[in-house]
């Protein structure tokens, strides 16, 4: 987004009160969202919740094209439409609402910079596993992500999906890397984001919507998921967020295309 | 865009046949048959050999069916008549520059005293022709470069490439034409294209990128087309500020589609014709041959011309047309109707009436128009036999609406609402034909029965395009 339509966004937002029936947008939940639309998703969710503003969760099966930035999850705010999650902190804050008020300048900072590097890491690590592990990608991304679409618009935008996702690793140097590095990197950067968690920010909601969704998202392998459950700590963290902001079960409910067994472990 | 109601993405224009002569406006004299000829009349004649010169990779079978009624012709006049005919029709097939018809006297031994020979001296077109050129308009420059392949394996074939590289936009198409041989009229046609078009009155952008296939064939006096598209078409917004409708809109779909349209012509020209009418019904059947659009839709055109005194034309038209979901799914707005702007009803916006939201005109289900039109040469007739027969006056009045059915209802309240809320507006203006493809229209139009939400153009307004209400 530019800066002259940011400023625009949150001159207009910070004009009305959050409304009733904010909506949040994400793909088909039970055929189509993948593993890391399904983390931002349920950060954003988090996030929102942490700030207590209630939103709806629809499904669509065209989110990621309705989305004005291409990706999802975004919101639908009285009549502002503003995607994934750094822009929508940005939107809730010019409506007054904000979780990183109680910090001073070098812990916004820190903070800042940690969802960066979720956002580089942990992200791309999924999509890694997603478009560039060939089992990932054959045997559920690609099925999965073109579910709503009939032959033989379903292979074209697959491919076409994976193909953009693949350039993107290769630009940044990750094409060559193999799913045990890619695994490595993610589980030794979770335990040294760990040790920020003692209030709940945008960073909280952020780390919890990757770690929650890796942790019950059934993949072919369950190398990353294992690797992430030795660090007691961040299972710790993941039940604690779970039971202050998802107490009503709606979790269980949005995410059924995770593997219940995985909960009670936690 | 700008021209066509329903909005279809058109391949670069590519359809089919080029015709060398466009004997639409020429009245063809009658062949006089004057006592002073009859000494020619009388003269019984034998074309005993018809040459055709300059051949080069033609097919010799694809001309004979052309040439065959030379060798009918009885006397004089017939052979000149006949072969004139000839002529047209080898000209019409698309792969001469030039034809000349020479006709002697036949030489040789086995010459008869009355016999005649025709020659045809053709000069093939080249095997490759190219051109290029720009084009701006919607905000947008363009360059086109286009390449033809006539005559591709020798019986008329052609292979049509265009690519337009625009400021905004790229798209391409890919055509090949292949008439039977005999039956020009009957032809097959394959199309490959990629086309991309903004609509700013519903703040959307539409790629398509589709493969059809034709069949066209006279039957009786109609010209009937037999059509199956596939098209992938993807949907956006055109701009940040798009209302969440058209937002929701986005996105890919598939449509595969059957349609069957039917011509009936019989004006005298397709611009500013003088006589004649049109009949024009088309219908599309999407759904059954796979994709995920499923609908019905038809449409029809109809269009009559009458002339008064002084020259001047009266001329009534009537649109209708009626898309009918099919299943559960609303139709899709790329698939509805619109209806508003210089080449509808005239003196509202372009396209831009009937059902909307926060400004982005969606379209309709159904909709009616109707025009009435006299048509008179400027007044004084300055430059009359010349540039000024260009030209033409036109007072009209247009009348219709574009409305969403609730199928539920029956037809007696489809009808009612067809009725209600009518949009019309009366004017006049000057009418520019522009070869016999297109006209331009510069009009000062008195919108009435305004809707609200509806986008006028009160006053001058300017139109272009080739098809017209």
């Amino acid at each position: 987004m530019s800066l002259a339509a940011e400023a625009f966004v949150s001159q207009m937002a910070a004009a009305e009160p959050w409304p009733e029936n904010a909506t949040l947008y994400q793909p088909l939940k039970e055929d189509q969202i993948l593993l890391s639309d399904c983390a931002s998703s349920l950060a954003v969710q988090t996030y929102l919740r942490m700030c207590g503003l209630p939103v709806q969760v629809a499904c669509r099966a065209n989110a990621e094209y309705m989305s004005p930035s291409g990706k999802v999850p975004f919101v639908h705010v009285g009549n502002q439409v503003v995607s994934e999650l750094g822009p929508i902190v940005q939107f809730t804050k010019a409506k007054g609402h904000s979780l990183s008020d109680g910090l001073d300048d070098v812990q916004r900072a820190e903070m800042k910079a940690y969802m960066e590097l979720v956002n580089n890491m942990l992200l791309t690590a999924e999509l890694y596993i997603q478009w560039c592990d060939d089992a990932t990608a054959s045997e559920i991304s690609r099925p999965r992500y073109s579910s709503p679409y009939s032959w033989p618009l379903n292979h074209i935008l697959a491919y076409q999906k994976q193909w953009e996702v693949r350039r993107k690793m290769n630009a940044i140097g990750w094409g060559g890397k193999t799913l045990e590095q890619v695994c490595r990197i993610r589980s030794a950067f979770a335990t040294s984001s760990a040790q920020f968690f003692f209030q709940p920010t945008e960073l909280d909601a952020l780390v919890f919507g990757h770690l929650f969704t890796i942790l019950t998202t059934r993949l072919t392998s369950t190398e990353l998921a294992e690797r992430i459950k030795s660090y007691s700590n961040l299972l710790s963290f993941c039940r604690r967020i779970e039971q202050s902001y998802f107490e009503d079960k709606i979790l269980s409910v949005s995410l059924s295309l995770f593997i219940p067994s995985l909960i009670p472990s936690l | 865009m700008g021209t066509v109601h329903a909005r279809s993405l058109d391949p670069l224009p590519m359809h089919g046949p080029e015709l060398g002569v466009h004997a639409d406006d020429i009245d063809t004299p009658e062949i006089e048959q004057d006592s002073k000829q009859e000494v020619l009349e009388n003269k019984d004649v034998v074309v005993q050999r018809v040459h055709i010169d300059g051949l080069g990779r033609t097919k010799e079978d694809l001309l004979t069916y052309e040439i065959a009624d030379v060798f009918q012709a009885k006397n004089l006049i017939d052979v000149m008549k006949k072969s004139h005919e000839a002529r047209q029709k080898l000209l019409r097939l698309g792969i001469f520059r030039k034809v000349e018809v020479v006709i002697d006297t036949s030489q040789g031994v086995d010459a008869l005293p009355n016999g005649l020979d025709v020659t045809f001296e053709v000069t093939e077109l080249r095997r490759m022709t190219g051109s290029y050129n720009t084009m701006v308009g919607n905000n947008e420059g363009s360059m086109v470069l286009g390449l033809k392949l006539p005559n591709l394996l020798g019986r008329a074939e052609k292979l049509t490439f265009q690519f337009s590289y625009g400021t905004k936009e790229t798209s391409y198409g890919l055509s090949f034409f292949k008439p039977q041989p005999g039956h020009f009229e009957r032809n097959v046609s394959v199309n490959l294209y990629k086309v991309t078009g903004q609509f700013p009155w519903s703040s959307l952008r539409e790629t398509d990128r589709g493969i059809s296939t034709e069949l066209t064939f006279p039957l009786w006096k109609t010209n009937q087309t037999l059509k199956w598209e596939g098209v992938w078409r993807e949907l956006g917004c055109l701009a940040r500020t798009a209302s969440f409708a058209v937002r929701e809109e986005s996105g890919h779909s598939l449509k595969s589609s059957l349609s069957h349209a039917m011509v009936i012509d019989t004006r005298n020209s397709s611009i500013l014709p003088r006589k004649g009418g049109l009949l024009k019904i088309h219908q599309e059947l999407a759904g059954y041959t796979g994709g995920d659009a499923s609908f019905l839709k038809e449409d029809f055109e109809l269009q009559l011309n009458r002339t008064l005194f002084w020259d001047s034309v009266l001329s009534a038209s009537l649109w209708g047309g009626l898309l009918l979901p099919i299943g559960d799914k609303p139709t899709c707005i790329a698939d509805r109707f619109y209806l508003g702007g210089p080449t509808s009803i005239r003196g509202f916006s372009m396209y831009s009436m009937g059902p909307q939201s926060e400004g982005d005109y969606l379209g309709g289900e159904a909709y009616w128009a109707g025009g009435l039109h006299v048509y008179t040469p400027l007044p004084f007739r300055p430059g009359r036999g010349g540039f000024g027969d260009l030209f033409r006056t036109h007072f009209f009045l247009n009348a219709g609406n574009l409305c969403n059915l609730n199928y539920g209802e029956g037809p007696q309240a489809h009808l009612k609402k067809l009725a209600e809320c009518i949009r019309w507006s009366y004017g006049v203006g000057i009418v520019l034909r522009l070869g016999n493809i297109a006209r331009l229209e510069l009009n000062y139009c008195i919108p009435m029965g305004v809707q609200s939400g509806d986008r006028i153009c009160d006053g001058v307004q300017f139109g272009a395009g080739i098809r017209f209400l």
